[in-house]
């Protein structure tokens, strides 16, 4: 009886041991927020020390400390998996743009600290991170890549939280997905209209031919059913149609892809793909079997290092891919993209095309947290309402006007920037078009998305 | 026979499941702690008149955010405990355990998701879930013949072809998958007897259960998935007490001794691919409901290795230990995170002794030397999921040289020395 006792004592002690451990974690992890989702409204004007003159009634619940003087943004950030190249240096964008938005005054006095979480872009991790900022954020400054996003997408809507997407899939553009996405940027759909259309005028040929590839998801489909509907338009015969063919790290796609391409010989080639994963493989192979023709891609398809020194496809890929951008890249001329060079180089960063990016997505979260701080309402809810009231967010030139309120096929953007790769560029491409939109993409009737996600 | 927790006097009461009266007691107490997380949260109990109650705990736990990470881990133990009784208890390793989660989660979205674009059959929850294991199981005895004639480092190369030949099926078979990089929804955790339009059990939706207990979606999964688990928990224990567990074992040991013995080799280790196949199809099928969907990367050969970590961490062969194991790998990418950031803030600070310790461990800006980052790419150093990763690393490395039972050796070793305290012989 006595060992009995004894035993059962030393477990207990163990146990609260344990559960002492257990709370101390408490206070390092989930300080905001804690779930409670009751709106408060605390008033700024009985505070002796606040700087502002009149009185202040503006309502918040998650994210926002107006005593502390604190907005927290959470940004889901692919910075691991296949895109963080790209992403990582967009998250510095956003860090530089933020933290010049603080050194001068922050919205009305609030400070904005980023929340950046690495998705690795991995679907569970993705809505895993989500779930842990959803009740600390009062808004997602972005939200990596389109499966993650979809899959987050029921839950935004049941929190009724805002999020920038950084993916240019045309479902964000479909009013019947978006309710709390405020996309930004051409389409990839819209976006193989305009360079399908520029690449048949920079070919001289009379009626190109045209070979469509891509690799699958929506990414991938969504491009090249624009690139279809661009042939179709324009009255190219596609010669080779490998949408969705391309499986990225399975090399024998790239030998099967690279040969039907050659094989067909066609002027034009639009292929979607990703760096890391099969474009550059499949370009290589295509034209080391003789052919001869403009390349083009969505544009998550390029990557400077094709041109960077000892890449053996530098002077082939510069003869003939065309490319394009979003939003001004580095070389651009706008005010808007002089501020972030000035910006960016002040933070020592090498220069980069990414970095726009960054700064365009937290413009707009930008403009949304002064409009809900203008309406008294910095909620979840009301930043969101804020962000979808938009009339028109300038970005000083560095990307085309947004517009969040009216008809979808008003409001979806057809304006890009044409590029070419230049090798002696510090950027490794070099505008050839600003502010570019083709016929065929102007003369869409844009009612949703291209490529529509299958049921179930 | 009180005074003597050691002294048996029948052969059931020392195979018993739960041997002496602390393991008992405290098992019973586990379980009671587990099932009232979601009740810390405030407001969990009495939906109508008093809507403000709650079980006195750290309230953290019952967040949705904290009880998602705990349901990861019992989908994990689930998965774990298959690959156990595979690799710790009949001692084949494989690095198979993705594919079998896999092939049980299209198993459960063709049979539980209705059809559209993608196969769907859209039958209830019943169906789904057992043939989620079923399927692979079957699969797993398929595959058996192959892999029985293999042992060690060839065994673990032919479950290593499992998991591509699998990544090549989930990626192309794109009318049951969605295709690589799209994905498909998976089912709910509904409860039907048939089609109806509303479920009789939703474990997904808010609400209140038995008018009382006012609980989030996040907490009925949860619940759920405890059962669950609690069920393979006691199934995989019952293997290990019983004939088919010490013909394992004797395999393990030495698989060419056991046959002198009279266990049939072929039968055995064909069985231990079933069952361990069965446990992972249907930790698969309940791991793509509970994210919502999944894309054919996601049963990837880091999946497998994954699995392989929380059986050598844990302890290979014993329960308890895939159960830490599994907590161990569900958790410590949060805790290590969670730490990091408490460093980050501390150096930034610039308060206290600290600060200048931990500032060469942690990068806190782009110009700032440290080992770890909370966002890898930025600023110097490595991120969360590159540091988990060397981390595994050099604790299976760890384990394997110094404490082969894992982390239930250490665990043992702890209460050997309690047993003795203050006698330290």
């Amino acid at each position: 009886m006595k060992i009995k006792s004894k035993w059962l004592s030393i477990f207990l002690v163990l146990g609260l041991v344990l559960a002492a451990c257990g709370g101390d974690g408490e206070g390092t992890t989930t300080t905001a927020g804690s779930g409670d989702e009751t709106t408060t409204t605390e008033d700024m004007g009985d505070d002796p020390t606040t700087t502002e003159g009149e009185m202040m009634d503006i309502a918040t619940d998650v994210g926002v400390d107006l005593e502390a003087g604190t907005i927290t943004v959470g940004l889901l950030s692919d910075l691991s998996g296949g895109f963080a190249p790209l992403v990582t240096q967009i998250v510095a964008g956003q860090d530089a743009y933020w933290a010049e938005v603080n050194a001068t005054g922050g919205i009305n006095g609030l400070m904005v600290e980023l929340e950046t979480r690495d998705t690795g872009y991995q679907v569970p991790q993705h809505v895993q991170l989500f779930e842990e900022l959803r009740d600390q954020v009062v808004a997602f400054g972005h939200s990596t890549g389109s499966p993650h996003t979809v899959e987050i997408n029921d839950e935004l809507r049941e929190q009724g939280i805002l999020a920038v997407p950084l993916t240019w899939y045309s479902g964000w553009s479909d009013p019947a997905i978006n309710s709390n996405l405020v996309p930004h940027g051409v389409p990839y759909c819209i976006e193989a209209m305009n360079l399908i259309e520029y690449m048949v005028g920079l070919s001289g040929v009379d009626d190109p031919t045209i070979a469509i590839a891509s690799i699958p998801g929506d990414y991938g489909l969504d491009a090249s059913e624009g690139a279809r509907l661009a042939a179709a338009a324009l009255g190219l015969e596609v010669v080779y149609d490998g949408t969705g063919l391309v499986i990225p790290g399975d090399t024998t796609t790239y030998d099967e892809v690279a040969a039907a391409i050659a094989g067909a010989d066609p002027d034009l080639v639009y292929y979607t793909g990703i760096p890391n994963g099969g474009w550059p493989e499949v370009y290589g192979r295509a034209i080391g079997a003789g052919l001869e023709a403009l390349w083009s891609g969505a544009a998550p398809s390029w990557n400077p290092a094709y041109v960077a020194e000892g890449s053996a496809i530098s002077a082939p890929i510069t003869r003939d891919f065309v490319g394009s951008s979003y939003y001004e890249p580095w070389a651009g001329e706008s005010a808007g993209v002089a501020h972030v060079r000035e910006i960016m180089t002040a933070a020592g960063q090498p220069p980069s095309d990414y970095y726009s990016e960054g700064f365009v997505e937290a413009t707009i979260l930008h403009q949304a947290l002064l409009a809900a701080y203008d309406n008294g309402d910095m909620t979840q809810a009301g930043v969101l309402a804020a962000a979808k009231s938009l009339t028109s967010v300038d970005f000083d030139g560095l990307a085309p006007t947004e517009v969040y309120t009216g008809e979808p096929n008003e409001i979806v953007q057809r304006v890009q920037w044409i590029t070419r790769p230049d090798p002696t560029s510090e950027t490794g491409t070099m505008i050839v078009e600003a502010n570019y939109t083709s016929d065929i993409a102007a003369a869409y009737e844009f009612t949703g998305a291209c490529y529509v996600l299958p049921e179930g | 026979m009180k005074g003597r927790p050691l002294l048996y006097t029948s052969y059931e009461a020392d195979q018993a499941m739960l041997n002496t009266a602390t393991k008992r007691v405290s098992a019973f107490l586990f379980v009671l702690v587990l099932v009232a997380i979601p009740l810390f949260k405030v407001g969990s109990i009495g939906a109508g008149d008093n809507p403000m109650g709650a079980l006195p705990g750290p309230d953290f736990l019952a967040g949705n955010d904290w009880l998602r990470l705990l349901t990861s881990v019992l989908v994990f133990a689930i998965g774990g405990l298959g690959l156990n009784l595979l690799t710790g208890l009949a001692g084949q390793v494989s690095l198979g355990h993705a594919f079998f989660m896999g092939l049980g989660a299209y198993v459960a979205a063709v049979l539980g998701m209705p059809g559209g674009a993608l196969w769907g059959l859209g039958l209830p929850i019943w169906i789904w879930l057992p043939m989620a294991g079923l399927i692979p199981a079957l699969v797993g005895v398929l595959i058996a013949p192959t892999a029985v004639r293999v042992r060690g480092l060839y065994l673990a190369i032919v479950t290593l072809g499992l998991v591509f030949i699998g990544e090549y099926l989930w990626r192309n078979l794109d009318f049951i998958t969605g295709g690589s990089q799209s994905g498909r929804s998976h089912p709910p955790f509904e409860f039907r007897l048939w089609k109806e339009e509303e479920p009789l059990i939703s474990f997904a939706q808010d609400g209140t259960w038995f008018g009382i207990f006012n609980l989030s979606g996040a907490a009925k999964t949860y619940l759920f998935l405890l059962g669950i688990t609690v069920l393979f928990v006691l199934f995989a224990k019952n293997i290990q007490r019983t004939r088919v567990g010490r013909a394992f074992m004797s395999i393990r040991d030495r698989d060419i001794a056991s046959e002198i013995m009279g266990v049939d080799d072929f039968k055995y280790k064909t069985l231990a691919f079933a069952i361990s196949s069965f446990f992972a199809g249907v930790a698969g099928a309940l791991f793509a409901s509970f994210v919502g969907g999944a894309i054919p990367e996601t049963w990837s050969l880091f999946l497998s290795v994954q699995f392989i970590a929380i059986v050598l961490i844990g302890g290979a062969g014993t329960v308890s230990g895939t159960l830490m194991g599994a907590a161990f790998v569900g958790l410590s990418p949060r805790l290590i995170r969670d730490f990091t950031a408490w460093m980050q803030d501390i150096v930034q600070s610039g308060e206290g002794m600290f600060a200048s310790i931990f500032d060469i461990v942690v990068s806190t800006g782009q110009a700032d030397f440290g080992l770890i980052n909370t966002a890898p790419g930025v600023a110097p150093g490595l991120g969360i999921d590159q540091l988990n990763l060397v981390i595994y690393g050099l604790l299976i490395i760890g384990f394997l040289i110094f404490e082969p039972l894992g982390l239930y050796g250490i665990w043992l070793r702890i209460r050997n020395y309690w047993k003795g305290w203050p006698f330290t012989y």
